[in-house]
């Protein structure tokens, strides 16, 4: 039953999410709607909740056995339970209920997204340019004949790509965009099908109860 | 007002009548506009009701028109109502507000500044919903032939033909790399990808969690899997729970080794990166779909000297992975590692059934691209 | 250790200093770089100035703060542009963290423009001009949902208005009153608006990327799938220099204040594979 059960629900909505693209009538098109709008999004919300209470609970449990840096997860609690507040009570742009500023110091939801959310996001992702650089300087080498037409590729689409190259020589960024849009895009291409066919085997093998692996096992 | 000043002042007037109507005949024979003709109207094909299309031949003086307007009539009333207006050059138009089973006509009128003509009234028409839409017949006949090609082929598995599938060196490297984790005392890590659980690369994910696990509690070694998902937090826990059950160890699983971080793509990054450094694992899986924060995991987890093993079906991050991995699945192989690691027949049948899916496509391709350069290529004309 | 030796092992700490270098002294000390725009840009800037008066365009903020930078610029740049014609413009996100990114964006291009307006004909007026759906949980939701009824996704906008009775949404329906729909992102929602919006319900589609997801979005360019496209922050650059160069709109154009710390970095990149590639030639032959 603990498997049945499951396998039997997969098999139900599996056919019925394919059934909107093939028949435009309404009584489908509105049930389905109704499922998206109204069970997804209880779903979605539920889901969340879980989500919480998940990271709540792993790291009350490490500050509780006291693990190694159980320190920084009193940081995470204490910021987790100030955000929430400001942004529960504080309003947008702090014109809620609850005063979100001292004098000049404003602290409602979208200044503290502004200015500490937003710079700390785009300082993780600016680490990627490092991380490429040093990447690309350890690995791009002329080894073989594909690798060094991978070189020269590599170094047409970069330079192609920045506006100085428009100026001393005006054909490359053209085609640094040919390289884009027709020799990338066909390799895509390519990939694109076994991809899509793919996940349209794993999909049949799902619905049809054959890959039983995120129940947790195959018998 | 004497009889001389009444005769002229009639002859004034009538020359001035004259003129006006002169003028008038000149201007409507420069602007005179034809109105559109066989004006037609039928149930809108292919969509759920409530919506009538109108087609007609175009106008001959197009050229000079400002549009047309879409005048409707509702059988049984006499009220007349403007619909839509489209611009010039056009030959249909949709009426998206129609009611089912009513009977409506309608009358298409050329506008050029302030005049209109107005074509003949079309037939009366009903809207309907359709049961099949007829566009999508091919993505039915496919749908149908791979899923016989699958079938097939694990029909044959089950009656034990050999079937096989080539070496993939990431996922033979699975054991050795939990081996090395029990033999240097340090946890596994697991990164399930960023998607949710409806993408088919997270599914796969789960999959390979399932198998990875397994090993991982027969050897006794500790897991950690960082999540970005809700839903995918509590479905890969399950999975490792389950997992931990069929290697006959339900007692060594630590429900709090699979755990939610955040939904926001880099501090997720960050916070996998400070696993890495504090934990040291040594080894990382990252299995399903990645986005920009591919390379910044894994180069990181190359700095701290783990062993490394990722897929994913995301294209632009493959060459990220490739450069600071020890082991990329490519595309795919992704979807066939749980096949591969479980060594179930039903599911190497299903594999091959998708190759030979893949093989009818490829054929089709080389087909009818022959077929599309032999009739469009200009230099065939000069023979 | 040889030079050649040392060329090919220089310490990764050595060349993230360079790069941060690099990226920082154009922007203390900046040279100014016009980007030349390319054709995907500008087919999307055309299809704007081409929306009807009775259609909207709809601006998917779909990036989070991380990528902020990036694609941030091109926001304000589609936002100038559509205010600058008077277009109605549509606006949510299909990320939690991208409402406070749209909400930021339009608080400044509106006081931009409204500053200087004279009529109220003039000013940029929310329900008029422009309305803020705001957000609605599970990507396909609001992708598919706006097919059928916008309202009905988005039963109150981001300030708690009704959205049905807001003057813009009068004519704005559904996917049939949109005239092209831009997914600004720096993950894949772009390619669920082809799959969904596009397939389903024939929405002209207009991208705007991250250059690092830009490659995944060029078959569709090809396949006309997509109308037009901005990758990574030279795309948003060259949109800024149409929106500068036709329209006349000044502002801060942030793409293209770095387009001068973009060059410099990537032929910081291009010397560093070079030196590599000098020092491995080398040791191979004294190897031979």
């Amino acid at each position: 039953m603990k498997v049945r059960l499951p396998l039997l629900l997969v098999l139900i909505t599996g056919i019925f999410g394919a059934l909107p693209f093939l028949i435009p009538h309404h009584v489908i098109q509105t049930a389905d709607n109704e499922f998206r709008n109204s069970v997804l999004v209880i779903i979605g919300a539920f889901s969340l909740v879980l989500g919480v209470g998940s990271i709540i609970r792993h790291h009350m449990d490490k500050v509780r056995r006291k693990r190694e840096h159980w320190g920084y997860s009193w940081v995470l609690l204490i910021s987790l339970l100030i955000t929430s507040i400001i942004g529960l009570f504080g309003g947008i742009d702090g014109n809620g209920s609850l005063p979100t500023h001292i004098g000049n110091f404003h602290f409602d939801i979208q200044t503290i997204f502004i200015r500490m959310e937003v710079p700390l996001g785009a300082t993780m992702f600016s680490i990627l340019a490092f991380f490429m650089s040093s990447a690309a300087y350890r690995s791009f080498k002329a080894r073989s004949f594909e690798a060094t037409l991978l070189l020269l590729t590599a170094f047409i689409v970069m330079f192609g790509s920045v506006p100085l190259s428009a100026y001393l020589i005006p054909k490359l960024p053209h085609f640094a965009e040919w390289i884009l849009t027709v020799p990338s895009t066909a390799a895509k291409r390519g990939m694109g099908f076994g991809i899509a066919l793919g996940g349209l085997a794993t999909s049949l093998k799902i619905i049809l109860g054959i890959e039983r692996g995120w129940l947790g096992g195959t018998k | 007002m004497t009889m001389i000043e009444k005769l002229k002042d009639f002859k004034i007037k009538r020359l001035l009548f004259n003129f006006l109507i002169f003028n008038l005949l000149i201007l409507t024979s420069i602007y005179a506009i034809e109105p559109p003709a066989n004006v037609v109207a039928k149930d809108n094909p292919n969509d759920g009701g409530g919506s009538i299309l109108i087609q007609w031949r175009i106008s001959p003086s197009d050229s000079i028109l400002d549009g047309y307007r879409i005048l409707r009539q509702q059988q049984g009333s006499t009220e007349i109502s403007e619909v839509g207006f489209i611009g010039r050059g056009r030959i249909s138009f949709t009426d998206e507000g129609t009611t089912d089973k009513m009977k409506y006509t309608y009358q298409v009128v050329a506008v050029k500044d302030t005049s209109e003509v107005a074509s003949a009234w079309s037939n009366p028409a009903t809207s309907k919903p359709q049961w099949f839409d007829t566009n999508r017949i091919s993505v039915v006949v496919f749908t149908i032939l791979f899923t016989f090609l699958i079938i097939y082929f694990i029909e044959r598995a089950k009656k034990g033909t050999n079937l096989f599938v080539r070496k993939i060196p990431g996922l033979a490297a699975v054991d050795e790399a939990v081996g090395r984790a029990t033999e240097m005392g340090k946890p596994i890590l697991y990164v399930p990808g960023l998607t949710g659980i409806s993408d088919v690369a997270t599914i796969a994910a789960m999959n390979i969690l399932g198998e990875v696990a397994k090993k991982i509690a027969q050897y006794d070694s500790r897991l950690i899997v960082p999540n970005t998902d809700p839903i995918v937090f509590t479905v890969a826990r399950e999975v490792v729970k389950e997992a931990y059950i069929q290697a006959g160890r339900p007692d060594a699983f630590k429900p709090d080794s699979v755990y939610f971080v955040t939904d926001s793509q880099f501090a997720y990054a960050a916070a996998v990166d400070g696993i890495m450094t504090r934990e040291q694992p040594a080894t990382n899986f990252f299995m399903g779909y990645f986005y920009a924060e591919a390379l910044i995991l894994a180069e990181t987890g190359a700095s701290t000297g783990a062993v490394q093993i990722a897929g994913t079906d995301a294209v632009t991050q493959l060459p990220f992975f490739i450069t600071s991995c020890d082991y990329t699945l490519l595309g795919e192989e992704l979807y066939a590692a749980s096949a591969y690691l479980s060594r179930e027949p039903l599911l190497l049948g299903g594999l091959i059934g998708q190759d030979w899916g893949k093989a009818v496509i490829v054929v089709i391709l080389v087909v009818l691209t022959v077929i599309g350069l032999l009739t469009n290529l200009q230099v065939l004309k000069l023979f | 250790m040889s030079i050649w030796e040392k060329l090919t092992k220089i310490d990764r700490r050595y060349i993230y200093l360079m790069l941060l270098l690099v990226v920082m002294i154009p922007i203390i000390v900046p040279f100014k770089l016009h980007p030349k725009p390319m054709p995907p840009v500008e087919n999307l800037f055309n299809a704007i100035d081409a929306i009807p008066p009775e259609k909207a365009l709809v601006i998917s903020v779909d990036y989070s703060p991380d990528t902020e930078p990036e694609l941030h610029p091109m926001t304000y740049a589609l936002l100038r542009h559509a205010f600058a014609r008077h277009k109605k413009v549509g606006i949510l996100c299909i990320s939690l963290l991208g409402l406070g990114l749209a909400q930021d964006a339009l608080s400044t291009v509106t006081n931009e423009f409204n500053s200087v307006a004279t009529t109220h004909a003039d000013s940029i007026i929310n329900g008029r001009d422009y309305v803020f759906w705001g957000w609605q949980t599970m990507p396909l939701v609001p992708i598919l949902g706006m097919g059928e009824n916008i309202a009905k996704v988005f039963p109150v906008d981001y300030y708690g208005n009704k959205t049905d009775t807001l003057p813009m949404m009068k004519k704005i329906k559904n996917y049939n009153n949109v005239a092209l729909l831009v997914s600004i992102a720096g993950g894949e929602s772009p390619f669920w608006y082809i799959t969904y919006a596009q397939t389903s319900f024939g929405v002209r589609i207009g991208v705007g990327s991250t250059a690092v997801m830009a490659t995944d979005f060029y078959p569709y360019i090809n396949s006309g799938q997509v109308t037009g496209m901005m990758s990574g922050m030279k795309g948003g650059a060259e949109y800024e220099e149409l929106v500068l160069t036709k329209l006349g709109i000044k502002g801060r154009r942030k793409a293209t204040e770095a387009m001068s710390s973009q060059t410099a970095a990537h032929l910081w990149i291009m010397l560093t594979i070079v030196l590599g590639n000098i020092g491995y030639f080398a040791l191979r032959r004294r190897k031979k």
